[in-house]
């Protein structure tokens, strides 16, 4: 026989005892558990909340009052002036995240457009003789230049005068 | 499990003294995965999670996890080799979370409106700017389902390919069902009278109300429990953390309380689709994402009856509903989730993001 085995079947006083706690806790449990969802309880617990709410109303009144007569001789703001600052705060805070978030798109579409702008010029260094090739025969056999041909340097110097 | 003799012996009950008074008075450490912060907007934070998989075998697509608004959302990331965080990860995903943070005072009026359409379309600008991905996935877990759902209605057009909700309260209809929905009776509950005196729901009176459900299993057999295993490193170490969770409780903020409980639980204007969000109708039936909504079978905090109904209410082809075994935070945080909820979410979420 182990030890372990010889231990457990060593006698334990205490094991009845956890026995009878624990059933006696699990029968008031379920009583309990009915007690608290009656309307008895909840107009008992209801009418303690208010007592104290009302009891304590103009202790906390007065406390308020002389509290803010307090803080006005000393120049400080009140409790409500130090919340409406907050808000204001969380109101900036709001907006400072919206131009974040904008800015976050704004950078997101630059990188896709330099993205786009990038492979573009590789199409462009691959392909750009022969489209100007294709283009400048046109207007010198013709002798005026087509719509969709690129314009020549000397055009665009003229635009630029 | 200790023994009598280990009750009689004075260095076991001062080593285990030692051991309760550690566990009780101290933090565990817990939200352990790397992660890093990409986004701020006043309290609420986005952090992406380091991946540690190739980008080339990663998933395209990526995850936001929100969870509710009252409690801590590292529950989603609770201690290493336990952590849905750090499963998803390896897994291949590229995972965002959002952490509402802790309203103050002058958060007294954020309502669903302004996290739905405000903070949650920023942050999901955000994952999408990061990870170059014009899609992206939802997880929702308790209100963080409600945000995820609203969202996913009134914007279905803003690239969302998958949605998961788990533990969802969206149905209010059964209010014999539900006991919040008893408590915050109007009858029983001024909400305004509370907002009004508090500005925010304090986080202990919510702690309370959640724990209030199951008094004697909260207050009385959790404590038990550690001390019957006290000799159990692993056992304690479990415990520890989500003590430490479970104590961290942060208020809500007032307005998203109120419409809590007057839009939700006492009008359920999101079922019958008269939830309004700054003139604009939250319609269910624009949600068209893949949808697999996860509930708990023991939940007593959002009883299956609350989540089931959203997969017919919606246009989604691909609506799915998981059912577990487990309750509220246990199908994904306790000992039986990396075996069953987490499995599940991968292999669901894997085939549809890719």
């Amino acid at each position: 026989m182990d030890e372990d085995h010889a231990e457990s079947k060593t006698f334990d006083a205490f094991e009845k005892f956890r026995e009878m706690r624990d059933a006696y806790l699990d029968a008031t449990s379920k009583t309990m558990i009915d007690a608290v969802n009656s309307d008895a309880y909840a107009q008992a617990s209801g009418a303690m909340l208010e007592s104290y709410v009302t009891a304590s109303a103009p202790f906390r009144a007065a406390l308020e009052k002389s509290m803010i007569q307090a803080l006005e001789q000393l120049s400080l703001p009140s409790r409500q002036e130090v919340a409406a600052l907050a808000e204001r705060f969380t109101n900036v805070e709001m907006r400072l995240d919206d131009i974040d978030g904008r800015l976050d798109e704004i950078v997101k579409l630059c990188t896709s457009l330099k993205i786009l702008a990038n492979e573009k010029q590789t199409t462009d260094d691959f392909t750009p003789r022969k489209k100007a090739k294709a283009a400048s025969v046109p207007a010198k056999s013709k002798g005026k230049p087509s719509p969709t041909s690129a314009p020549s340097k000397q055009a665009v110097r003229k635009g630029r005068r | 499990m200790s023994t009598t003799a280990s009750f009689l012996d004075p260095a076991e009950v001062t080593r285990r003294m030692q051991t309760l008074n550690r566990v009780m008075t101290t933090k565990a450490a817990i939200a352990q995965t790397p992660k890093e912060l990409v986004w701020t907007l006043n309290k609420a934070k986005l952090y992406r999670y380091t991946p540690v998989v190739p980008s080339e075998k990663r998933h395209p697509v990526p995850l936001l996890l929100v969870f509710a608004l009252m409690n801590r959302p590292y529950i989603l990331d609770l201690r290493p080799g336990h952590s849905f965080v750090e499963f998803m990860v390896k897994q291949g995903y590229d995972v965002y979370l959002l952490d509402w943070g802790v309203p103050g005072i002058e958060d007294k009026n954020l309502k669903f409106d302004d996290y739905t359409l405000d903070y949650l379309p920023r942050a999901i600008r955000k994952v999408k700017s990061l990870s170059g991905s014009n899609e992206f996935s939802l997880l929702g877990w308790c209100i963080g389902a409600i945000l995820t759902t609203i969202y996913a209605a009134l914007r279905p057009d803003d690239g969302l390919r998958n949605l998961l909700l788990l533990t969802a309260p969206l149905d209010f209809s059964k209010r014999d069902s539900l006991t919040f929905a008893r408590w915050t009776d109007e009858k029983y509950f001024d909400v305004d009278k509370v907002l009004d005196a508090f500005g925010n729901m304090p986080g202990e009176i919510i702690d309370y109300g959640a724990k209030a459900l199951k008094p004697i299993e909260n207050y009385i057999t959790n404590y038990c429990k550690l001390w019957d295993n006290l000799d159990n490193p692993l056992v304690v170490q479990s415990w520890h953390s989500m003590n430490t969770w479970v104590t961290d409780n942060i208020p809500m903020a007032g307005g998203a309380f109120r419409q809590l409980i007057v839009d939700f639980y006492r009008n359920d204007r999101l079922m019958k689709g008269e939830l309004m969000f700054r003139g604009e109708r939250v319609d269910l039936k624009r949600l068209r994402a893949n949808l697999l909504t996860v509930v708990a079978q023991g939940d007593h905090i959002t009883p299956p009856c609350q989540s089931e109904k959203i997969v017919s209410r919606v246009s989604s082809p691909d609506a799915e509903v998981y059912h577990v075994p487990g309750g509220h935070i246990g199908i994904m945080a306790g000992s039986s989730a990396h075996k069953r909820t987490w499995p599940y979410i991968d292999n669901w979420l894997g085939a549809r993001s890719d």
